[in-house]
């Protein structure tokens, strides 16, 4: 039912590594096939905007330029604006008729609407998808922003404006958070020093929790890749096997070790997983 | 001999009770709560012998590891661990002494029991506690000097503070200013000792822009010593200010993120103008955007700086520069004030000196950015703008001729420097570009100056300035 075609944009090729992570947000099109119309397929575009920045959007035009392009005529030329203010962004919708929808995929349900000509509304999600209505369907693009704080769970109480704070941190009810439990899980048991389970280890151990029963291997990749650049912006050692499994596990690999080390995860944290089933149970140690 | 009960584990400011005895000391009262830890007031117990001086008053620092998970326990440990290492290794006066260090074993106190003690020096009270009744310029001077010394020898013996703050430095009973806090010190490592490895940890207003972006790796977050830099040109900052951060917003979130609209070239550095001129530009050298413009800025050069500044400076009559109580804008990274100001009752222009034969090939008019300058006639001293001697050198007080010009002032020009030094404006315009202006009455012998391209709205038709040869100081 989503229809995303035919992104342009002026970053579209995105520069990672040491000097290429940035904070602020992150704007991520999928990109989609080539259409009926002849039309070649647009490419995933992703955007990073930093503190102040602003990226419009729109179906644009020679004289609306915007920097993410959603081709649907029903859609406004400019149709709104992101801007990354603080540690979130916000939206302004340009439409004078229509409602935008940001949608908190992580929400169970929870949804902000932002009514037409709307100035700024804050949005508060660190993972959102706006919608825009179209004639018979939507047209909808992602918003991440991992800048979002959170106190550390053993700080005092009162004044924190001053205090020192562990600069990483994580929403600890996010689905990355659990799957990032769920990696870790075997070291904190004790059970493999080595090992870090796999993508289909991930999808099987969290199978029974109840936000996770759609979960899948795709996303979970996704997630990782998440926590490794954005969140973490981890510099994993350079891996020497060409191949992308090999890289894969070297990140996973280093995110699982430098969590543990500076407690990001911790024991206490098994308690967000299901429990296990015998049959999980004597998987034990096979990881690898 | 031990106090009366504690009524509760968790009121964790309280955790030893007064006259509660741990070895040689004896506690007082509670002093307060950090991360990890609580202070306590301590002196060395009756009947024992002060071994150095400066024990009998103690602070000792608790970090209770009861209830905590091994992970929690160990990052305790490690934060220990470096306070002791670091206090084993350094012994200064600008750096709080670390006197002994122990760990209580209380089987019957769960909550006591396998805590470390850290017995400190003490202090009366931090510098966070002196920023909001502000400071005097020569007492402001004393307390940068003091803390650049503690600075320049923690950098000197290879170590990064790492969290550097006003609630870290602590002002002594006989005022003098120390560095504390040790428990993110990093000892520089690396072939040539540039950098060393922090846990990922820090306090969000005094982080440098860097540190937003940085990576985590394997041994934790990349730290050079210009991070401390960078803390101390904020702190600097604060304390010329009032405790006022250098960077707006309401929540250390919102100064984070401009830190780095300044750091990305997005937004100028809007220093208060309460800073004195000396402070404010050493403020803005400390919070140059990278760490390699911050380099050449190293605790022992800003020493060295700070004892070599002018007298005119040092001496109260420099504090009279104009003072707004708002937030003034100002030129990015470099300080400009309306010194030497005069009155210009009788503005003419035509025949200036510098080429009374020579009616000038174009005419431009001075444009001020702020708006409540633009709508007044009266020559206000605040509204006055400043013209370079010369272009291609910062453009400060000691680089500006003594005329004055006004909005709306319109001055014959010569010709037009495409790449003299970049100005940036009150409303944020960027131009490298200079107009050379002739003076409508000699100054100082001469009959030309400088005006930024930011000033003028005009582009008149005028040919390219030959490279201007350098200027020795007026």
């Amino acid at each position: 039912m989503v229809r995303m075609c035919n992104v342009r944009s002026e970053c579209a090729s995105v520069t990672r590594g040491e000097e290429g992570a940035v904070s602020g947000v992150v704007i991520h099109l999928p990109g989609c096939r080539g259409d009926a119309q002849g039309e070649p397929g647009g490419d995933a575009v992703t955007l990073r905007l930093g503190p102040g920045e602003v990226a419009r959007f729109g179906r644009g035009s020679a004289t609306t330029p915007v920097e993410l392009r959603l081709d649907d005529e029903a859609i406004s030329r400019l149709a709104g604006e992101i801007r990354v203010t603080d540690d979130h962004w916000q939206l302004s919708n340009l439409s004078a008729t229509q409602s935008y929808l940001v949608e908190n995929p992580e929400g169970a349900g929870e949804y902000l609407r932002v009514p037409p000509r709307r100035a700024g509304a804050p949005i508060p999600f660190e993972f959102s998808r706006v919608v825009l209505p179209t004639r018979n369907t939507t047209v909808s693009f992602q918003v991440f922003a991992p800048d979002h704080v959170y106190l550390d769970p053993d700080g005092p109480h009162g004044q924190w404006g001053s205090r020192t704070v562990t600069a990483y941190s994580l929403d600890e009810t996010a689905l990355y958070f659990l799957i990032l439990v769920a990696l870790c899980e075997p070291r904190l048991r004790d059970e493999s020093p080595v090992a870090v389970p796999t993508t289909p280890q991930i999808v099987d151990r969290l199978g029974n929790h109840p936000a996770c029963g759609r979960l899948t291997a795709r996303a979970v990749s996704s997630h990782i890749d998440y926590l490794a650049d954005e969140k973490m912006r981890i510099s994993a050692p350079a891996e020497t096997a060409p191949r992308r499994e090999a890289r894969r596990n070297g990140k996973r690999e280093a995110i699982v070790g430098l969590v543990l080390r500076f407690g990001l995860v911790r024991e206490e944290h098994l308690a967000l997983l299901p429990p296990r089933t015998g049959a999980a149970g004597q998987e034990r140690g096979t990881a690898g | 001999m031990h106090g009366p009960a504690d009524t509760s584990g968790s009121d964790r400011a309280e955790l030893l009770p007064p006259g509660y005895r741990v070895a040689r000391w004896e506690v007082t009262g509670p002093i307060g709560a950090g991360g990890w830890a609580t202070v306590h007031a301590g002196r060395l117990a009756e009947g024992q012998e002060e071994g150095v001086p400066g024990e009998e008053s103690v602070a000792l620092k608790v970090l209770p590891t009861a209830g905590l998970s091994p992970h929690q326990a160990r990052k305790v440990a490690e934060t220990a661990r470096r306070e002791v290492e670091f206090g084993r290794a350094s012994s200064h006066p600008r750096l709080i002494r670390l006197l002994d260090t122990f760990v209580l074993a209380e089987p019957e106190r769960p909550h006591l029991d396998g805590a470390i003690v850290l017995v400190m020096e003490r202090a009366e009270r931090s510098l966070r506690d002196l920023l909001a009744t502000g400071v005097s310029e020569a007492e402001g001077a004393r307390l940068v000097t003091e803390i650049c010394e503690g600075l320049a020898q923690l950098h000197r013996s290879g170590w990064v503070h790492g969290d550097l703050k006003p609630d870290n430095i602590l002002l002594m009973a006989d005022g003098s200013a120390k560095l504390s806090d040790f428990g993110l010190v990093t000892q520089l490592t690396g072939t040539h000792g540039t950098h060393g490895y922090a846990p990922p940890m820090g306090t969000f207003d005094y982080l440098p822009p860097e540190r937003w972006k940085a990576p985590l790796g394997e041994q934790g977050v990349e730290i050079r010593p210009s991070a401390d830099i960078w803390a101390l040109g904020i702190t600097v900052h604060e304390l010329f200010a009032s405790g006022a951060s250098p960077f707006p917003g309401a929540t250390p979130m919102a100064r984070g993120a401009a830190t780095q609209e300044y750091a990305d070239g997005r937004a100028p550095l809007r220093l208060d103008g309460a800073l004195p001129p000396f402070w404010r530009a050493l403020a803005a050298d400390c919070l140059a955007p990278t760490h390699s413009a911050r380099a050449p800025h190293t605790a022992e050069s800003l020493l060295t700086r700070i004892a070599e500044r002018p007298m005119s400076q040092a001496s109260p009559a420099a504090r009279a520069a104009p003072r707004r109580g708002r937030r003034r804008a100002a030129f990015v990274a470099l300080a400009v004030c309306a010194v030497g100001a005069t009155l210009w009752p009788h503005f003419t222009h035509g025949t200036g000196p510098g080429g009374p034969n020579a009616e000038p090939p174009g005419r431009i008019k001075v444009f001020n950015a702020e708006q409540s300058c633009r709508g007044r006639s009266d020559r206000n001293a605040d509204c006055s703008l400043g013209l370079a001697i010369d272009p291609m050198r910062p453009y400060t007080v000691d680089n500006v001729v003594a005329t004055r010009v006004w909005h709306g002032d319109e001055l014959g020009v010569d010709c037009r420097l495409l790449l003299g030094m970049p100005i940036i404006d009150e409303a944020d315009t960027h131009s490298a570009e200079w107009y050379r202006v002739r003076l409508p009455r000699a100054d100082a012998g001469r009959g030309t100056a400088w005006l930024p391209a930011v000033r003028t709205k005009d582009h008149p038709s005028v040919p390219d300035c030959p490279a201007p040869t350098p200027t020795p100081t007026g």
